[in-house]
């Protein structure tokens, strides 16, 4: 028995490798997803028994439970997992193709273009334009600001440090931006624009599930399928190119990958932060190093602390629905500090 | 380590084509999705009983039937909870208030046992529906995103925005089937105003109308509010606003003290959180040397008043309270 099972096509083009005890943690991490969901559906201003959750899903309930259950909880859920995922798996992406460990959609702008974007609907367009057009609005200034990171940083090509310093001051005029923004604006979209930057599930819909679905379906196996490309690329740009990598190139894709995922999900559910910065870390604790491995996990841990933190915030403080991203840090950070010390002398 | 590179992609091209179509498709059909929603919901009522009095109402966010007189009704905003209690009518659910949480003290006892569904922004649906309500009352502004689910709970009617009373008041007697009340509740106001500007007037000759500066104290900067809540009764009642003070904007921020002449009026209300902060600044502020150099100032015309019933309640009992405040100030009889 190896320790890896290798699946690869006939002309080696694709070519995915598992780890044996990857595969154990992702079918445990699985398993405490489903569970999770299971309580998501049951907990809430009322209990429904997870038998009758169980039942209902099964299509045998009585419709007793249609609006909580299809209408409100479980695209909630959904949502918040596919959210997770997406900002997980972004960090991944970015903290691998600039090898800097605290690289996250946060620093480099993506997060801060898109506030921008959703920001100006909220203070100008918001009662004249319908408020579905919001993602619209959010994802456009990922990308935008994004783009323009990525020209400005371009010298002869683009290497990791100059964008992260690029992303970082991109990042810091965006917030200036936002704030002078909110400043601006008047008392009553004030506090809309607060809940937006915090991040909230609160009135996710199944449109928002559909339309953040294809994202997940469509970027994520494309990062597993550049997965050999960020093996190689951690081991440094000469390296790489030494192996005949075309760095720029895929430099370039990947940070699209990146941005795509992280535009996505702020777009559907604001500015919650810090998964996109601890999923990957707490990955890499738990998993096996390789980028192909990494990124089923973080998916699944990413989706994870999104869920829970929902989960704790439309359910401590009942009857108050308070935004998710008031807990994303409250619940990823106590972790990761637990992870570190455990590990301290590994 | 050479990869098809060409085939990938094309693969990555016709991806990045497809997510983009489909976020445009959900951006877009979300809103075809809901009104339908609407149209499925009044064929349905129209299918069941139109022929005894289902009454369509015309709002903010579309048109809602409702039939006979609600009983259960849930507002969703500040200015309907304080309304509502107006029409005598106790709601089963409100928002909590912005500041002496869980509801205003002005309210009085009216709201015991009135159950809190969460906060004006971000309302709990599960509470909602499980008090089974049969009318809720919303804001475009606050509940646009939340409209279709609202709608599934119960009949919802929203007003477009959360400051405009008198709007709140004609609506809610429309869909509570309360539109006596509502004209007796407006005609009252409007008699109140006339009575007022008659009174004023006669008293100060020729020194109305009075121009009025709005000024609110933050921990870090200054506000003058034009419009608003505040802002519309005050030029109901025939206060002018400074020639600097004129755009249609809700107000302006000050940042610097260099801009306290800004503010210049004959007449300044002023309300402030109680916050130590708060007071801080307006101590600093209004020990300026410019400060003393103002209108209101120099003619000892400022006035602090109480900032729920002035900015956060925006309901129409509010607004007698307010007006009733400004009786006072002007040693009025009311």
């Amino acid at each position: 028995m190896t320790k890896f099972i290798s699946i690869r096509n006939k002309s080696g083009s694709l070519s995915y490798r598992l780890n044996r005890k990857t595969s154990l943690t992702f079918l445990i991490l699985f398993l405490f997803s489903i569970l999770l969901f299971l309580v998501c559906l049951s907990v809430g201003s009322s209990f429904i028994h997870p038998f009758a959750v169980i039942n209902h899903l099964l299509g045998n309930g009585t419709g007793e439970y249609d609006f909580v259950i299809n209408t409100l909880r479980l695209p909630r859920v959904l949502l918040g997992f596919m959210i997770g995922a997406a900002l997980g798996v972004s960090g991944l992406i970015l903290q691998g193709i600039i090898r800097n460990p605290l690289a996250s959609p946060d620093i480099i702008g993506i997060t801060g273009g898109a506030s921008v974007g959703a920001i100006i609907f909220i203070v100008s367009f918001m009662g004249t334009v319908s408020v579905q057009w919001l993602p619209l609005a959010a994802l456009l200034g990922a990308g935008i600001v994004a783009t323009f990171t990525y020209v400005m940083s371009w010298k002869d090509g683009v290497t990791p440090i100059r964008l992260v310093l690029i992303g970082i001051g991109v990042a810091a005029a965006m917030k200036a931006l936002t704030t002078m923004m909110i400043v601006l604006s008047d008392t009553y979209s004030t506090s809309t624009a607060y809940l937006w930057l915090t991040g909230s599930l609160y009135a996710a819909k199944w449109q928002d599930v559909y339309s953040m679905l294809p994202w997940i379906i469509l970027f994520i196996p494309l990062a597993l399928l550049f997965s050999r490309i960020v093996n190689v690329k951690q081991l440094g740009d000469d390296v790489a190119t030494a192996l005949g990598v075309r760095v720029q190139l895929y430099r370039m894709i990947l940070l699209f990958i990146s941005v795509a995922l992280a535009g996505s999900a702020v777009a559907y559910a604001g500015g919650i932060g810090f998964v996109g910065l601890i999923a990957p870390h707490i990955s890499r604790m738990i998993a096996d190093r390789s980028f192909s491995s990494l990124v089923p996990i973080t998916s699944l841990v990413g989706g994870i602390i999104v869920v829970l933190s929902d989960l704790v915030a439309r359910t401590a403080f009942l009857p108050l629905d308070i935004p998710a991203g008031v807990f994303t840090s409250g619940i990823g950070a106590p972790f990761f500090i637990y992870l570190l010390y455990r590990n301290r002398n590994m | 380590m050479v990869l098809n590179t060409y085939k990938q992609f094309k693969l990555f091209g016709l991806i990045l084509i497809m997510a983009f179509v489909f976020m445009l498709a959900g951006c877009g059909n979300t809103e075809q999705e809901q009104v339908q929603d609407q149209e499925q919901e009044q064929e349905q009522t129209n299918g069941e009983e139109n022929s005894d009095g289902a009454r369509e109402i015309t709002h903010a966010m579309g048109t809602t039937e409702i039939e006979g007189t609600p009983e259960r009704i849930v507002t969703l905003y500040q200015g309907a909870t304080d309304s509502i209690l107006e029409f005598g009518v106790t709601p089963v659910g409100v928002v909590e208030s912005w500041v002496q949480q869980p509801t205003y003290e002005y309210l009085g006892d009216q709201l015991e046992g009135v159950q809190i569904v969460g906060t004006e922004t971000q309302p709990n649906l599960e509470e909602i529906a499980k008090l089974n309500p049969d009318l809720i009352i919303a804001s475009k502004l606050r509940h646009e995103e939340i409209y279709a689910q609202l709608s599934e709970i119960a009949p919802t009617v929203s007003h477009e925005t959360v400051f405009d009373f008198q709007g709140t008041v004609e609506l809610m007697g429309q869909a509570m089937n309360k539109e006596d009340k509502a004209n007796e509740l407006l005609t009252n106001w409007e008699d109140r105003v006339a009575d007022f500007k008659g009174k004023v007037s006669e008293k100060l000759g020729d020194e109305w109308p009075t121009n009025v500066s709005i000024l609110n104290f933050r921990a870090d900067h200054a506000r003058i509010y034009f419009t608003g809540f505040a802002g519309s009764i005050l030029a109901e009642l025939g206060f002018t606003r400074p020639e600097n003070q004129q755009s249609e904007e809700w107000g302006i921020q000050l940042t610097d003290k260099e801009s306290i002449p800004e503010m210049n009026a004959d007449v300044f209300y002023i309300f402030n959180e109680e916050d130590p902060a708060v007071q801080q600044t307006f101590e600093e502020w209004t020990n300026h040397p410019l400060w003393a150099n103002l209108d209101a100032v120099k003619n000892d015309q400022v006035y602090m008043v109480d900032e729920v019933i002035w900015n956060m309640a925006g309901g129409i009992k509010a607004a007698n309270l307010m007006l009733d405040d400004i009786y006072d100030r002007f040693e009025l009889e009311k």
